[in-house]
């Protein structure tokens, strides 16, 4: 396939948090507000004045300083925050909202506060509590916590515009985003589909990581080109999959699963699309931030989630995405002593396979290691024996006519 | 005659195999790798095809298949497939009856479940550490300053273990040093060792799906103490193969070269 024109510059945006687009953006006086978590709506990080980031570590070597403040048994992803935060890796940011919803993250908020880790005198870092469950009252004690620790937080230090216009604004941009990404991820459907799983990662992470108006043309242009590109004739790959689990923005990692002959067609998993880029429809009736709230709670994947219809859920829509998508098996990854998806990636490997009649493998990756020769050998091995089973499918059909 | 090559660049030993048209085997290698994997697929490959009369070059080889952490640095190779197919391969064509595997390499563990067809039916890999693996064992027998074959011997003789607590290669090191300095039995230790190594194969050969019997792979197949300690471990008939165990690797991958070489040729 034609390289996509613009790759190389999205890949470039990912190998710093403070990137060019963002460097801009503070240059220009906007604000850099951080977050980590799918349960702090992106859209109320981007009013007015203000853009979002969500917090990456890319090129995090030796963590010794953040285990030294935490401790050996904490997930890559927090510690590899910390790490960064100590070394001046976010010292562009003007806050840093967090979620009440995994403790080893508590404890990466905890350690920006307590090791006055930003130098910037308005920096603060803020706190919401995240319900379990969906219900009328935790709807309404979600969307009380966005207001008070988010909104009314952004307004009172920086004097950001919170009004419902604002949100109406803010949510608009967040929609062309998510349209686009939405068009660009649909090409992943066809029999063979014109972009790859590695293209379509850093497409996406770019969107979480950079200002949105910032980035916006280019994401265009780029789903203008891929109307007209053509996939190679011959396949490059022997399998497709659906990639499910825990924090994963390193593109190298999906990379390395298409090196070793799989196609990744959907990404479930924080920091995808599904869900990440799905639009936010707005009524005129009912409360914009409670519409904005809800939409989050109902859109989540997140294993945090345990009832049972929601455990449910997410199996079915992992299904779902294997048919849409017509993939032929799963790959759940987990970061090592990620809390949640630990459990989740446990039984729902099993569920699928056994249940669901979808092959599945589990991996469970380092944050800064996650191209090692050894998960090579583990998907390699996952897309052989998914291979193996395409043709013996194929074989069985000619001789049942 | 065609012929065809499998070659596995392991992070330990090179092995090569070459299979004529029938599925027999004409060559075999095993050489200690290099730093370089280029460098140890290539002395391997030269090795082998030293063996085959009429042969003068890999070059001429109908198919090649690389397997092992160097698969993708095989000269010359068609493709690659990784080691735990290629080891079920080889098992199948050597046993077909043989229907679990724990495969022991320099730097690895794995459990592997085999399919009727030689293909791989569930795998499990235990990659994070040392423990257990071919590395383990030689840090071993260099505590004991012995070679494997006289650790295995030794671990063979001792009419009691004495269990080893430490998992990590670092610490069981020094748990071993500590024992002996402590005056107990040196066979004893060993058994110990065997046992913790046997306990880490059982973790992988249940996950794996292991039944009624399996078979050993990779170089530590060689260790009779190991055997014996996972027959105990495990309750369950460990098969031995007619065929050198570490060749395992390096002949699937001459058969998946034979069967895909022949299917191009057809």
């Amino acid at each position: 396939m034609k390289d996509l024109k613009h790759l190389i510059y999205f890949e470039n945006l990912l190998q710093e948090a403070n990137n060019d687009l963002v460097k801009q953006a503070t240059n220009d006086g906007k604000l850099a507000i951080a977050y980590t978590c799918y349960h702090i709506p992106e859209v109320l990080l981007n009013l007015d004045n203000c853009f979002s980031v969500r917090l990456r570590a890319p090129r995090t070597g030796s963590m010794d300083i953040a285990t030294y403040y935490m401790s050996s048994f904490l997930c890559g992803y927090s510690k590899a925050l910390l790490e960064r935060g100590i070394e001046g890796g976010y010292n562009f940011l003007s806050a840093l909202i967090g979620a009440e919803t995994c403790s080893e993250m508590n404890r990466t908020y905890e350690h920006f506060e307590l090791l006055n880790l930003v130098p910037n005198d308005k920096f603060f870092v803020t706190f919401v509590d995240s319900p379990f469950k969906i219900e009328q009252h935790t709807v309404k004690h979600y969307t009380n916590q966005l207001q008070v620790k988010v909104l009314d937080k952004l307004n009172e230090v920086y004097g950001v515009d919170t009004s419902d216009e604002a949100l109406k604004k803010a949510v608009e941009e967040h929609n062309e985003i998510c349209r686009l990404i939405t068009e660009i991820g649909e090409y992943r459907k066809e029999e063979n589909p014109r972009i790859t799983g590695y293209e379509f990662h850093v497409l996406c992470l770019a969107t979480y990581c950079c200002p949105k108006y910032l980035i916006i043309d280019k994401l265009r242009e780029t789903a203008e080109e891929l109307k007209t590109r053509e996939p190679d004739q011959k396949k490059n790959y022997r399998a497709k999959i659906v990639v499910v689990g825990s924090e994963m923005d390193d593109p190298d990692f999906t990379k390395l699963i298409e090196d070793s002959g799989a196609l990744v067609v959907a990404d479930r998993f924080c920091f995808g699309s599904l869900p990440g880029r799905e639009e936010i429809i707005l009524n005129d009736e009912d409360d914009v931030l409670t519409q904005i709230a809800l939409h989050y709670m109902k859109t989540s994947q997140c294993p945090r989630f345990m009832s049972h219809e929601k455990v449910q859920e997410r199996r079915d829509y992992v299904k779902e995405l294997v048919d849409k998508y017509n993939a032929d098996g799963v790959m759940y990854e987990q970061l090592k002593f990620c809390e949640y998806w630990g459990y989740e990636r446990a039984l729902a490997s099993y569920v699928m396979s056994g249940d669901y009649g979808v092959p599945t493998a589990a991996v469970d990756r380092q944050y800064t290691a996650s191209a090692s020769g050894q998960l090579r050998t583990r998907v390699q091995a996952f897309v052989e024996s998914l291979e193996i089973k395409k043709i013996q499918k194929a074989k069985e059909m000619r001789e049942n006519g | 005659m065609k012929y065809f090559g499998g070659c596995d660049v392991g992070s330990t030993y090179t092995k090569c195999v070459i299979l004529d048209e029938n599925g027999n085997i004409v060559a075999n290698v095993t050489n200690r790798s290099k730093i370089n994997p280029v460098q140890s697929a290539e002395i391997a490959l030269d090795d082998a095809v030293a063996q085959v009369e009429g042969l003068n070059s890999a070059k001429e080889l109908t198919y090649l298949i690389g397997t092992g952490y160097g698969r993708n640095k095989v000269p010359f190779a068609d493709e690659n497939i990784s080691e735990i197919s290629c080891h079920a391969m080889g098992v199948h064509v050597t046993n077909p009856e043989v229907k679990a595997i724990i495969d022991i390499g320099g730097q690895d563990v794995k459990g592997i479940s085999i399919d009727t067809d030689g293909t791989v039916k569930n795998f499990a890999m235990n990659d994070k550490c040392a423990a257990g693996t071919g590395r383990f064992y030689e840090a071993m027998a260099n505590a004991f300053e012995m070679t494997l074959p006289e650790f295995s011997k030794l671990s063979l003789n001792a009419k009691n273990t004495i269990p080893i607590t430490a998992q990590c290669t670092v610490f069981a090191e020094s748990e071993v040093i500590s024992l002996v300095g402590e005056g107990k039995p040196m066979d004893e230790i060993a058994a110990g060792i065997q046992l913790a190594v046997a306990k880490r194969c059982f973790v992988m050969a249940k996950k794996a799906g292991a039944v009624d019997s399996i078979t050993l792979t990779g170089g530590c197949a060689k260790n009779d103490g190991l055997k014996k300690a996972i027959e105990k471990v495990l309750k369950i008939n460990v098969v031995e193969l007619k065929t050198d165990p570490q060749l395992m690797g390096a002949l699937g991958a001459a058969e998946y070269a034979r069967q895909k070489g022949l299917a191009k040729v057809d």
